[in-house]
């Protein structure tokens, strides 16, 4: 019999044989299953309420269709779309266990794709301003300024299409 | 609109037309998994959400043209007998078989397109090939979803892709997966070995009627497993090129048991060829395990080719559901195991002669 005991995070073990087990009193093999025990406890207590879920993206309820977030934990499934925004922090930790990457490489919806491609150019735009303005290369700046404002007019174009 | 009655009487389109290639693949699927934006899931939806989102589809679906003359039914509409065919046919999922009101199925009449609207999701779209032909089936799958984006809003995010109601199915919502018929991988001891491989891959193998169901028949599924961080071309190619070599190992399989032991692999083949065309009673079970190797004694040229299409029809109409729909009323278990060994012994009868001889090929 084997009694593994962890105190701290630092581990323990002791073998037992029966007759020992039984006077230091550890008689009841299932006694010993504390894993077993806490696996057994409903979800909800096993994972503590802890104030990182209550950061941007960790609501406790989804505000489009009050889907909450002790529901996901207890059926792994969502409300609606939306519950992904509003519980987006907690659905990323489990994302790298179920798949290849984290973010979608696939195909949009028609029309979604050009909007994101736009966007993400801006990102990209705006975050090489900003390297640029801070290693003084003003040359540089002024065209991205450029690039820039060219980038947010044909997204404001397009957005502004029934 | 296509009856129930007349979508049975059609074999589905992948069950006929044989050939080399089906020898070891049988079927290609590729599932997608879509929902309507700002609408609950169907497990989170009110009952008058459900039903807005079913008649929305239901009118959108039967315009596709390919789904004129097509199956449309909501499954309140349907009895559990009905459900049970469907499930068997793979027209529909067990999960959906347990659904009513405000759950639908659209099928095509030559049922290689089946869409299920409130499923898990408010929309899987299905396609189904002979063979392994998953990118084939995935353009099938695509035309639906391509005519439906049009259309309606669909729940997309640009980092996690098509939301879906489980985390599993995120981003492409894509499952694409094939039916490999691997007998001489069984016999020769291989199977777990290759499943190992298989998993290890980040693919899932699953029986017949998918997660968690048995292998029966020597039939296996394999899938992927991720749905995020891929492309649909790079999941579909990476599937295809395990799945073209799992068929490899399974025909050089065969091909070694033929040469080392020619007297153990007819005598499995005589042996189902036996006991299938002389039993009066047979469980679903035990009429799959020896279909098997009656397909495996027709690919390997002991048996007629013929019986390969007889086989795979078999595999179909001897399932519970079939046997009772083809009765016209539910049969308890005993009644249907009489009932199937007759069915099999009838269709047998035919490709008989040439069966029969089969010890003169040595």
């Amino acid at each position: 019999m084997f009694y593994t005991q962890v105190t701290n995070g630092k581990m323990k073990k002791t073998a037992l044989c029966e007759s020992c087990a039984q006077k230091q009193g550890v008689t009841d093999p299932n006694g010993l299953l504390m894993s077993d025990q806490l696996m057994g406890m409903p979800l909800a207590q096993k994972i503590p309420e802890s104030p990182d879920f209550l950061k941007e993206g960790a609501a406790a309820v989804c505000p489009s269709c009050q889907f909450s977030l002790e529901d996901y934990r207890k059926v792994g499934r969502l409300g609606c779309g939306d519950c992904y925004l509003a519980f987006g922090a907690e659905i990323e930790q489990r994302l790298s266990s179920l798949h290849k990457g984290l973010e979608h490489s696939g195909r949009a919806p028609a029309g979604l794709l050009e909007l994101e491609v736009k966007r993400s150019l801006i990102d990209r735009l705006n975050n090489d301003l900003e390297k640029a303005i801070a290693s003084e290369d003003y040359e540089a700046a002024a065209t991205i300024r450029d690039e820039l404002q060219l980038a947010i007019k044909s997204l404001s174009e397009e957005e502004s299409q029934p | 609109m296509m009856r129930f009655s007349t979508l049975l009487k059609h074999p589905s389109d992948w069950m006929t037309g044989h050939d080399a290639e089906t020898s070891v693949v049988v079927t290609s699927r590729v599932r997608l998994a879509r929902n309507l934006k700002s609408v609950p899931f169907p497990g989170w939806a009110t009952k008058g959400q459900r039903g807005e989102a079913f008649f929305q589809l239901k009118d959108l679906l039967q315009e596709l043209p390919v789904m004129s003359e097509g199956f449309a039914h909501e499954l309140s509409d349907l009895d559990s007998l009905q459900k049970q065919v469907l499930v068997e046919r793979h027209l529909i999922s067990r999960e959906q078989a347990a659904r009513n009101e405000g759950s639908g199925s659209v099928v095509n009449r030559k049922q290689t397109l089946s869409l299920m609207i409130n499923e898990e999701d408010h929309l899987r779209i299905q396609a189904i090939r002979p063979s392994l032909q998953l990118h084939e089936a995935y353009e099938l799958a695509l035309s639906v979803d391509k005519f439906l984006e049009d259309k309606i809003d669909y729940a997309f995010h640009p980092k996690w892709g098509f939301l879906t109601a489980c985390p599993t199915n995120l981003g492409t919502g894509m499952r694409a997966s094939s039916m490999l018929h691997l007998p001489g991988l069984v016999l020769s001891d291989q199977i777990g070995q290759v499943l190992k491989g298989i998993g290890k891959l980040g693919l899932a193998v699953r029986g017949l009627y998918g997660e968690g169901t048995e292998s029966l028949g020597n039939l296996y599924q394999i899938s992927n497993q991720s749905t995020l961080g891929e492309s649909e071309g790079q999941i579909l190619s990476r599937l295809t090129k395990v799945i073209g070599d799992v068929a490899r190992y399974e025909l050089q399989a065969r091909a070694k048991l033929l040469e080392d032991d020619p007297l153990m692999v007819q005598d499995h083949i005589g042996r189902a060829t036996g006991i299938l065309t002389f039993a009066r009673i047979i469980t679903s079970k035990e009429a799959l395990t020896h279909l098997s190797m009656l397909r495996l004694g027709s690919d390997l040229g002991i048996l007629p080719e013929s019986l390969i299409e007889i086989c795979d029809r078999l595999f179909m109409e001897t399932q519970p559901a079939h046997l009772q729909w083809r009765a016209g009323r539910k049969l308890p278990a005993d009644t249907r195991d009489s009932l199937r060994a007759q069915i099999i012994r009838e269709q047998l009868q035919p490709a008989l002669p040439a069966a029969i001889n089969i010890s003169d090929s040595e």
